[in-house]
């Protein structure tokens, strides 16, 4: 019986094709638009590593003093000092873990042949690696006798193999970054985040390093950090020594945590360590006041997806609630045009159930053809956003939730419209249209 | 078969109650052809859409082969309808959109016959009415005479025990409500029981049963049963109907 009904209703558009145009035109204009900013925002909002992102924590140390506000909404800083991001770094506990921080360098490889160009490089743990799933093409991660030796090793990713290399194997080859020779120890495959979820600092959408180098080569190699350093008290600063022991927060810490009772017991640890800073004079701080936020959690806490965002898609859904108004007025004057005929069905044995399925068929499939077009059209609202300077610009893409979101949407958006015009037909007195016809 | 006792039928509107129907009774046995005659107005067609349950009733008692239609829900009165009642309107109402074959088909499909079962009875139906060959036309393509034989033969597809016809002929010249009245009494010899409602007193002289509704009552009985059903039949040839 249901693919009766469809038969009937594809009868139904042939046989008023103007009125089911414009009605698929509304929807899909509707889906067009809500899908766009729904789009984006899901994009946003997408867990970035669903398998482990409530293992990955974030950690917040706040050794400021008592009384010192900061922009976060619980007032403690975002960042870490040099001294406690690599006090954290050399702990025992976890396992897993990385001072994080973000830089830029001149990548040149000493000849006439290459020319010089800026690239953004991380600076990390080895662990980074394999707490954010970073994929090898070749080689791998720097050893951890490597990284405590401060060796002038670097991971290149994909995109920069294939420009300096031709894509070839480049494992134990030499590049320059500014004035120092690296030797690359392996070459990851392209790193594809949405969100680069694990240093908010510099653009949430932005793409990831392509450089990466251990985190000790920092203070032999003075490195400067490109992103936020920010005090919370007056300190002077003339070297760079005295950057690395000051109170300036300008590094990401991050752990993974694989049990509640690892997660416990890191709490414990960083409960330890602020309390044994504290008595070191560095803040005054009655109660240690710190964060441990998985990655769902940190996204939320930066705000990833602002407010604006959330009242663009529901302003985009109230465009389509005003599509919908229409169309519920389109649909009621078709279904009752047609009361007749359901009169007749009425007439031949044909429940109110069949006549309001009947009709809820038909509005599934303006909803399915509405959707599928929408589909077409939010694809020219994402090719625009595209084009737009938005940080978020690069995130204007469908994937396949959404692309089979559209068309569930475009359908019980249309159901929705047509349950009124449907029920309406469906209580039709056979009686009274069948003297008439 | 079909009773009727008390049968009464309430229009109100906010002012004006009209009574379409009242104390209406009827008795109705298997295989009678019962032709239902009376002025404009006088509740005949109220009468065939109360008997076919297209409209509820006031008051009264109404029993279809032992089933209170009173206290019927309207699917089940639906499912009553399309496994018992066969319908042939005046204006043929056929659905525009489906060819012969399809809309013969239409009550079959609410019925949940099977697809091959559903073939074998409109092919029987279509040559019963001798259009076996328009099963693809679409109504507009028949005259008003075929459209009816179609209309028979939708009826007739679900093997009602009863067809209930409202002015069958109403629409159609001397000649093809001729046909259609043949059709009709053929029908009824195989077995199906007919309430024929018309205006047309010759046609309803053709029928066994003569029922005259008047203000809302049945207000006379004509039986002819003294008319053997053969006379009816030697009847059938001839151009009996003055249009």
């Amino acid at each position: 019986m249901f693919l009766h009904y469809i038969d009937l209703s594809w009868r139904s558009m042939k046989r008023t094709p103007l009125v089911s145009m414009l009605m698929i035109l509304a929807i899909a204009v509707g889906i067009g638009v809500t899908m766009t900013s729904l789009s984006v925002y899901h994009m946003m909002s997408m867990d970035p590593i669903p398998h482990k992102s409530d293992k990955l924590f974030s950690v917040q140390l706040n050794t400021t003093d008592d009384g010192n506000n900061w922009w976060t909404e619980d007032d403690v800083p975002l960042q870490l000092t040099y001294k406690d991001a690599m006090a954290l770094h050399n702990a025992d506990t976890p396992e897993s873990k990385t001072a994080s921080v973000r830089a830029l360098f001149t990548v040149h490889m000493n000849n006439q042949e290459v020319k010089p160009f800026l690239a953004s490089t991380r600076i990390i743990g080895h662990d980074f690696f394999t707490m954010f799933e970073l994929a090898f093409l070749y080689g791998g991660a720097w050893t951890s006798e490597q990284e405590a030796a401060a060796t002038p090793v670097v991971v290149i990713d994909e995109e920069t193999n294939d420009r300096l290399f031709g894509g070839e194997n480049s494992v134990g080859k030499q590049i320059y970054l500014d004035d120092t020779a690296f030797r690359i120890v392996g070459v990851t495959k392209q790193w594809r985040i949405h969100t680069k979820y694990y240093d908010l600092n510099n653009g949430a959408f932005n793409s990831p390093e392509s450089i990466f180098m251990p985190i000790t080569l920092i203070a032999p190699l003075e490195i400067q950090n490109m992103g936020n350093t920010n005090g919370w008290k007056y300190e002077e600063i003339n070297t760079f020594q005295e950057r690395l022991q000051s109170e300036l927060f300008w590094l990401q810490f991050w752990v993974e945590l694989n049990t509640a009772e690892e997660l416990q017991n890191y709490r414990d640890y960083i409960q330890a360590y602020l309390v044994e800073q504290g008595t070191k004079s560095r803040f005054e701080r009655k109660i240690p006041q710190f964060n441990l936020k998985d990655v769902n959690e940190w996204m939320q806490y930066n705000k990833v997806v602002s407010a604006d965002n959330k009242v663009l898609v529901g302003l985009s859904f109230l465009f389509l609630a005003v599509c919908l108004a229409n169309i519920l007025g389109l649909l009621l004057g078709k279904f009752l045009r047609r009361a007749p005929e359901v009169g007749v069905r009425r007439a031949l044995g044909a429940s109110k159930r069949q006549i309001f399925i009947q009709h809820l068929v038909e509005v599934s499939m303006l909803g399915l053809l509405g959707g599928v077009i929408g589909i077409g059209i939010a694809q020219l609202g994402l090719w625009g956003v595209r084009f737009t300077s938005n940080e978020y610009a690069s995130l204007a893409t469908m994937d396949i939730k959404m692309l089979l979101a559209a068309p569930a949407i475009a359908i019980s958006a249309c159901i929705l419209a047509g349950i009124y015009p449907a029920w309406l037909v469906c209580r039709t007195q056979p009686a009274i249209y069948l003297k008439t016809q | 078969m079909l009773s009727m006792k008390n049968i009464s039928k309430v229009y109100q509107t906010e002012k004006v109650q009209t009574h379409a129907l009242r104390d209406f009774n009827l008795n109705v046995d298997e295989g009678e052809f019962i032709a239902v005659t009376g002025p404009s107005g006088s509740g005949k067609t109220t009468f065939l859409n109360i008997a076919g349950m297209l409209e509820p009733f006031t008051g009264g008692d109404f029993m279809l082969d032992d089933v209170n239609v009173g206290t019927l829900s309207d699917n089940q009165r639906a499912d009553l309808r399309n496994q018992k009642i066969g319908f042939i309107f005046q204006g043929f109402n056929l659905i525009p959109d489906l060819n012969l074959y399809e809309n013969i088909e239409v009550p079959l499909r609410y019925r949940g016959i099977k697809s091959a079962e559903r073939k074998r009875r409109i092919e029987e139906c279509l040559e019963k009415v001798g259009l076996a060959s328009r099963a693809k036309h679409l109504p507009q393509q028949l005259s008003g005479g075929q459209q009816q034989r179609v209309a028979i033969a939708r009826a007739l597809a679900g093997k009602p025990r009863f067809l209930l016809a409202d002015e069958p002929t109403g629409n159609l010249d001397s000649l093809m409500a001729r046909q259609v009245m043949e059709l009709l009494e053929e029908i009824n010899r195989e077995g199906s029981t007919i309430i024929m409602v018309t205006h047309d007193s010759e046609l309803a002289r053709r029928a066994p049963r003569n029922i005259q509704v008047v203000d809302g009552q049945l207000a006379d009985f004509t039986l002819y049963q003294n008319k053997a059903m053969d006379e009816i039949a030697a009847k059938a040839g001839q151009p009996a109907i003055e249009a």
